[in-house]
């Protein structure tokens, strides 16, 4: 099906692009000249090896680090004349659950990702009480809003999280790992859970993950990083092979593809060898 | 239930101890006397004196001026510890504990050694001083605590201690080295004893209420803060600027504060952690509710610091840490037991 020619437009002009981006620590170059794109409505996957730089680019993108060379933008719009306020209206980063604000209800914490649109006195309006009733249905969380933060298990920590993003009413969000201290029920829920938002809301989406099996489950486009450069970007299928993966982690992978839906899964044979 | 109206459960604590606090003292005034000498000074209410001379000399001159202080001072403590404890994302800070109140001191007693105040314009320089101490003070012990870009509870905690001890043995060598003046009103400020008159009152008074008053629309900023400065940015806060902000002004707050009432412990911890116990952490609740509670918290210090050792008094300093402390103990306590910070 062929989408309207307005359609096919707006999809454009709203396009995020991030077009040779390098940023440094100190001296050392983290993120070498990296340049991709994401419409609205896909979900691209950031994957490579710890240090690859994953967490480094989501950082990056949504300005709490500077990049050094490089632009970011939303369609035509370059992100780095923004004030804070403006690129929260623009970018929410859902980041990985830890212990703080334990005191806070799970409300409290939602009704924070309206910060971009309260006035000077943090007094919230009717508009931001819709919007953080919305997110607490979209993240299934309406009969825990009164509970405090410190009470809730991971899973549910990580959607008070994502909530708090949606609350922010951004096209683009940012994950950075969310679903690494959660099992396999809380992984699929959390992941079906963001892959049918991102379809309904049309937002553009970057996650960092290290579950590729779960990456190539969800993705629609997977970037590999191996020491802060792109080595490869594309489906799942085209990114997720045996040559990119064993070279990018440096150990031994054999990827088959799964009998109903054709996604690639992995077997890393390092373990097999070892036991021999 | 009281527990649902916290504004007029707290100001009527407020009014209730600032009544006492009139009252009680070596002669009792009854409260309604207290009325109607006050009354007899809002021209146009004709209040015929019924009440012996003396008893409007020590309101008006004395206990008025000394509530006033007292209300203010607590609520000046109290503000800026729940400020420093969101800022920090620390439950032990306290302007006290981080050595701000110190260099507060220090900064107060430099600036009345270079110029004694003889009027009132000399009394406005004392907090500026004192202010200029405060800043310096946080600035060196935040960046002494700072580890890859938090501020732990441990390094704060020793970085103050060290940085305070330090302000307090300059302080002390200031007032070994001064005249009789002088060192009386050190000793006045060690020991946390309010200064007399209205001098203190109406010297303090603009900058606690633009202190008290640009800490009290902070909440939203030290709400977002406790997610950590990242997420806040991402959240859309202008992060450092919001720091900056509140660094100044309850620095400028604790300042006044310690500048004419000296050196009182443990209002800044206590106060906001039982707001916080009973009304949650919302700092938009949570400041202005701790500016009530700090007034009527020191204004009972207060009055039980003149009432113990009558006729003589007790520095309300030394009061407020001997009931600090065990409360203190009970909160630690409490804490393992329910999530509140």
């Amino acid at each position: 099906m062929d989408p309207a020619p307005g359609q096919a437009r707006s999809v454009l002009v709203s396009m995020l692009k991030i077009e040779s981006l390098t940023a440094n620590y100190g001296s050392t170059t983290v993120l070498h000249n990296i340049s991709f794109e994401v419409s609205p409505g896909e979900i691209l996957a950031l994957i490579g090896p710890n240090g690859a730089g994953k967490t480094t680019l989501i950082r990056a993108i949504s300005g709490v680090i500077e990049i050094a060379s490089g632009r970011i933008c939303l369609g035509e719009q370059d992100l780095a004349g923004l004030s804070t306020s403006e690129r929260a209206k623009i970018l929410a980063v859902v980041p990985q659950a830890r212990q703080l604000g334990g005191a806070f209800s799970v409300e409290q914490a939602v009704m924070l990702g309206r910060t971009p649109y309260l006035n000077w006195l943090g007094r919230e309006g009717e508009s931001d009480r819709a919007a953080v009733r919305l997110a607490l249905h979209q993240a299934d969380l309406e009969s825990f809003a009164h509970r405090r933060l410190a009470y809730l298990s991971g899973g549910e920590q990580q959607r008070v999280l994502l909530a708090r993003a949606l609350a922010q009413t951004t096209p683009v969000l940012l994950l950075d790992e969310p679903t690494n201290h959660l099992d396999l029920q809380h992984q699929t829920n959390f992941l079906s859970l963001l892959k049918k938002l991102t379809n309904e809301k049309q937002l553009t989406v970057i996650m960092a993950m290290h579950d590729l099996n779960l990456v190539s489950f969800i993705a629609d486009k997977v970037a590999l990083l191996v020491d802060g450069l792109l080595t490869s970007i594309g489906t799942p299928k085209e990114v997720i092979r045996a040559e990119h993966i064993s070279a990018a982690y440096q150990t031994p992978v054999e990827i088959v593809a799964h009998p109903g839906t054709g996604a690639p899964i992995i077997f890393p044979l390092g373990i097999l060898d070892q036991t021999k | 239930m009281l527990r649902q109206r916290p504004y007029l459960l707290n100001v009527t604590l407020v009014l209730i101890a600032f009544v006492f606090s009139i009252a009680l003292g070596a002669v009792l005034i009854p409260p309604g006397t207290i009325f109607r000498i006050l009354g007899s000074q809002i021209a146009g209410l004709n209040i015929i004196p019924d009440w012996p001379n003396s008893f409007s000399t020590i309101i008006l001159a004395v206990r008025l001026p000394h509530t006033i202080l007292v209300a203010l001072t607590g609520a000046a403590l109290a503000t800026s510890g729940a400020a420093y404890q969101g800022l920090f994302r620390n439950p032990l800070s306290d302007p006290y504990l981080i050595g701000v109140a110190s260099g507060a001191g220090l900064g107060a007693v430099l600036s009345m050694s270079l110029n004694w105040p003889t009027n009132l314009l000399g009394f406005y320089l004392i907090p500026i001083g004192s202010f200029a101490g405060a800043i310096i003070t946080i600035v060196i012990v935040y960046n002494l605590a700072r580890v890859e870009g938090m501020v732990p509870l441990t390094t704060l905690i020793l970085a103050g201690v060290a940085v305070g001890a330090f302000a307090s043995a300059l302080t002390s060598f200031l007032m070994l080295r001064s005249d009789l003046q002088l060192f009386r009103a050190i000793s006045f400020l060690l020991g946390g004893s309010p200064m007399i008159g209205w001098d203190p009152v109406l010297a303090s008074l603009p900058y606690m209420l633009v202190g008290m008053g640009l800490l009290s629309v902070s909440g939203h900023m030290l709400n977002v803060l406790q997610f950590g400065e990242e997420e806040a940015k991402q959240m859309g806060l202008a992060v450092d600027r919001a720091k900056i902000y509140i660094i100044i002004v309850a620095s400028l707050t604790t300042a006044v504060a310690v500048a004419f009432s000296g050196v009182i412990g443990f209002i800044g911890l206590i106060v906001p952690h039982t707001i916080r116990m009973i009304w949650g952490p919302d700092y938009r609740l949570l400041i202005p509710l701790s500016l009530l509670g700090g007034a009527s918290a020191l204004l009972m210090a207060d009055m039980l610091a003149r009432i113990l050792l009558a006729p003589s008094s007790l520095p309300v300093g030394i009061l407020t840490a001997i009931a600090g402390a065990p409360f203190f103990l009970w909160i630690l306590r409490r804490a393992k037991r329910e999530v509140f910070w």
